[in-house]
């Protein structure tokens, strides 16, 4: 597979006056032969001060104040750029993010309420081995899950041998019994995954939650990578990062790889519910990135068992629909018929194996939170295999003893409602007042199913950029798989940061923002 | 190409030709005011007559300020209650590209967003308020800057064919609404000798075109209205005037249409009657029935042109798919 942007010259490319000063002072061509200390004045340096907080984890530095080994050069790059340069390219940044309208649309304002999604111009680094580890076991995740999801809509093998309680899956929220017996082309149900991995106490990423339906935030990923590119373009060959360019064609790939085998030349959509759904931006990026078409669901229609759309000369098959609407809001025959969105006859092409869905229909049984407690099990039970990314130790309120757990630890504990998310439905139990601790007690006590809670991990801190300085700030990570007939990791993902001091949620709904994610090569290039 | 795709190409570029409209004909009624005695004419009041919008405006704004210049002005380029001031149709047109955005190229797109950004932007009020024919110029270069940008970085093909479709139909029939102000300014156009107020609505109507040198170069230096109208709606060769509009739009139809494309016989066949029609009438021929009506005449014509491409080529609709719409309802 190539490499190369399928679309040279886009993304960015095409302003020189926005980009031009960043290339005048890059950092490499400014260290000449004067040491680096010499010439940067003391306020100008960005981590003299830094301290992580006692006892959390830092992506670029130790508790002592010093870099990890590993991110010591960087650091020293970035040391090199400046305070007050960093201030500047982050103003021609965020201009250039609005220029080119790579936004989200921000719901219940008035029209042309479109927001940049916050960015920090301080990398996050991870380096090779770690990588590579995040790498097989993602992979090993996917697999087992995309075997769940053919068992549990098939023979239900995982439920019938005891290992996974017929009731959680029963009662999942994102369960439809009426796809039973219905097996996707290829046998693949997760195309497109987004796992969220956050760095716990033990210093090891471990996952922190599946998003195996409609994951968003691939685009910021790309066109991040693209302004850091010109902001540091020395810094990229330096420190060895790796590209991160090929996404769309490897997506392109899977699905081309599973579309439906009555065509050679399969015609590939992106489905988006309209340019008002805040990652509206992204929906559009992927079918330029793919060179696909866009379309909205009242361009789709079923007829005679196949999917076609609504063209100047009539109607044409379509065979593969990447689609970014939820399940129920696909096919008013089948789901919501109290809804007149979606294209109706849909699912019955898909049951007839006539059109490939991506993701998969009836993929939220398989990131429910409640099922992500048993992903390990699955992992054993379909592979054969000990899972190699851990996870957090999760109570699930519908187990007695975990339910009593819970409501006598709520003030130590995360809860979480298994079908909500966005950093929506959750109580902070350290962070919490005693009202809401006794109001969560309450809805709990009502509806155990609907909630698990967790220990509060102390996500890690990376180096971010305040406005004044640069402060420690609260980071996840969310990777993104690709599966056609195997699976593909990009390398790097989305790096979401808690702007707000000492918070924890890098939700972008709740004033989250990202940072590029630099996984480092280590030399094998 | 989908047809939702293919009705926002259309309607993104007679969006941005209505802002280019406005522009010209703001932009000159300027140099116009400076050029004859004040007195005799109503300065303002006409260019609302051509938009379509004086009745709305009486209605909003009040008729005693029908001649006022900050009032129209305000109402044509930035008012959200006029449907087709400036600012909205700028607005609608970034909509229809933001929901195309896919079929559109990055420089297009940059183009377009960056001229939205900037009149959103305190400096383009400034600009308006200190140096209004700076701030109708700047309007115009971006537009034809996206014309261009669109021209040079779209691959030329269907969804390019139906943006240059919507394009010169709308140009077109703005070339006949702005040669129709002289109508509202200064009355009918007959054989007779004409006044230096004639004389004067002329050369800015030229101007709003940008036709005053390529006119000149047809005319022999004769300016009158008889030459100035046969121009603007006759020449084959002056890219804005009516004619020429209608012959490229036909091109761009004919591409779209195919060889042997089933659809698509309505609309050709009523832009074709439009056209015949111009090409086989002199400008003397037109005078004499009065040119009021035949500007008129080629403004609604343009209009029904436009809707039966509509229902040629966007209603994309599919055999028996009223059929499945009623099982969805009855669930």
């Amino acid at each position: 597979m190539s490499s190369t942007d399928p679309t040279p010259g886009d993304s960015f490319g095409a302003d020189p006056i926005v980009y031009m000063p960043f290339m005048e002072s890059s950092p490499r061509a400014r260290a000449s032969s004067v040491p680096a200390a010499a010439r940067i004045a003391s306020s100008d340096r960005l981590f003299d001060a830094y301290r992580p907080p006692p006892g959390v984890p830092d992506e670029i530095f130790q508790a002592s104040g010093q870099p990890r080994p590993e991110a010591e050069y960087l650091v020293d790059l970035l040391e090199e750029v400046g305070a007050e340069e960093l201030r500047r390219r982050k103003q021609l940044a965020d201009a250039a993010f609005l220029t080119h309208g790579i936004t989200f649309s921000v719901y219940f304002e008035k029209s042309g309420s479109e927001r940049i999604f916050p960015f920090d111009l301080i990398p996050r680094p991870i380096v090779a081995e770690e990588w590579r580890r995040v790498e097989s076991g993602l992979a090993q995740r996917i697999h087992a899950l995309n075997s769940f999801l053919g068992d549990v809509y098939g023979r239900g093998r995982i439920l019938a041998e005891g290992r996974i309680p017929g009731e959680v899956v029963d009662s999942a929220h994102g369960y439809h019994p009426q796809l039973k017996g219905i097996r996707p082309p290829g046998g693949v149900y997760i195309h497109i995954a987004g796992i969220d991995l956050v760095r716990g106490a033990n210093d090891e990423l471990v996952v922190l939650e599946d998003n195996i339906r409609v994951p968003s935030g691939v685009s910021y990923v790309l066109e991040n990578r693209a302004v850091m590119k010109r902001i540091y373009p020395k810094m990229f060959p330096a420190i060895g990062v790796r590209s991160v360019d090929e996404y769309p064609t490897r997506l392109r790939a899977a699905l081309t790889s599973v579309a439906p085998k009555i065509t050679d030349r399969p015609r590939i959509v992106v489905l988006t519910p309209g340019p008002f759904n805040s990652a509206y931006f992204e929906h559009t990026f992927l079918a330029r990135r793919m060179g696909c078409e866009l379309v909205q669901p009242q361009d789709l229609a079923v007829w005679g068992g196949r999917v076609y759309v609504r063209t100047t000369r009539g109607p044409e098959p379509v065979d593969v629909i990447y689609r970014r609407v939820d399940d129920d809001f696909l096919d008013p025959l089948v789901f919501r018929s109290d809804s007149l969105l979606g294209v109706p006859g849909l699912v019955d092409a898909y049951a007839r194996g006539n059109v490939t869905l991506a993701n998969a229909l009836g993929n939220g049984v398989g990131d429910d939170k409640a099922i992500y407690a048993y992903v390990p099990e699955m992992i054993r039970f379909y592979l054969g295999e000990e899972p190699i990314l851990g996870q957090v130790p999760t109570y699930l309120c519908l187990r007695e003893d975990d339910c009593r757990y819970v409501l006598e630890n709520l003030d130590k504990l995360v809860v979480k409602s298994v079908d909500e998310a966005g950093g929506y439905g959750m109580l902070m139990g350290p962070q919490a007042s005693k009202k809401e601790i006794a109001s969560f007690r309450e809805r709990i006590k009502a509806n155990p199913r609907k909630y698990i809670a967790q220990p509060l991990i102390q996500l890690s801190t990376c180096p971010t950029w305040t406005g004044e300085g640069v402060a420690p700030r609260r980071v996840d990570l969310r990777p993104y798989v690709v599966t056609g007939r195997s699976s593909w990791v990009l390398p790097g993902g989305l790096t979401r940061v808690a702007l707000r001091e000492g918070s924890y949620i890098v939700n972008s709904s709740q004033g989250g923002g990202s940072k590029d994610t630099w996984v480092l090569d280590g030399g094998d290039r | 190409m989908i047809a939702r795709v293919a009705e926002s190409c259309f309607w993104l570029h007679r969006y941005m030709e209505r802002v280019e409209a406005t522009a010209r004909l703001l932009g000159v009624n300027f140099s116009f005011l400076l050029d004859v005695p004040g007195d005799g004419i109503e300065r303002w009041r006409p260019l609302l007559v051509v938009a379509g919008v004086e009745e709305e405006y009486i209605e909003r704004v009040g008729s005693e300020y029908l001649n006022d210049e900050e009032c129209v002005q305000e109402y044509l380029v930035w008012s959200e209650q006029n449907p087709v001031s400036a600012w909205n149709s700028l607005c609608r047109a970034r909509e229809s590209a933001r929901t195309i955005r896919e079929t559109i190229s990055l420089e297009a797109w940059t183009t377009l967003n960056r001229f939205w950004l900037w009149m959103k932007s305190p400096e383009s009020r400034a600009l308006y308020s200190a140096e209004p024919s700076t701030f109708y110029e700047r309007m115009r270069e971006n537009c034809q800057l996206f014309n261009g940008v669109c021209n040079d970085t779209l691959l030329h093909e269907d969804p390019f064919e139906f943006m240059r479709l919507g394009m010169f139909l709308e140009r077109g029939a703005q070339t006949a609404r702005i040669l129709d102000t002289k109508y509202h300014a200064v009355g009918p156009t007959g054989e007779e000798a004409e006044t230096p107020v004639d004389l004067g609505e002329w050369i800015a109507i030229l101007r709003s075109c940008s036709a005053y040198e390529p006119f000149f170069k047809r005319s022999e230096g004769s300016l009158t209205g008889r030459t100035v109208a046969g121009f603007l709606l006759l020449d084959p060769a002056f890219p804005r005037s009516v004619t020429h509009c209608l012959m490229r739009a036909w091109n761009f139809l004919q591409l779209i249409a195919g060889e042997n494309s089933e659809t698509g016989h309505r609309s050709a066949g009523l832009l074709v009657d439009l056209l015949t029609q111009m090409r086989t009438k002199t400008i003397d021929d037109i005078i004499h029935t009065g040119l009021h009506a035949e500007l008129t005449s080629v403004v609604d014509q343009v209009t029904v042109i436009c809707r039966a491409v509509e229902e040629d080529y966007f209603s994309g609709r599919i055999p028996g798919e009223e059929m499945m719409r009623e099982l969805a309802i009855q669930g």
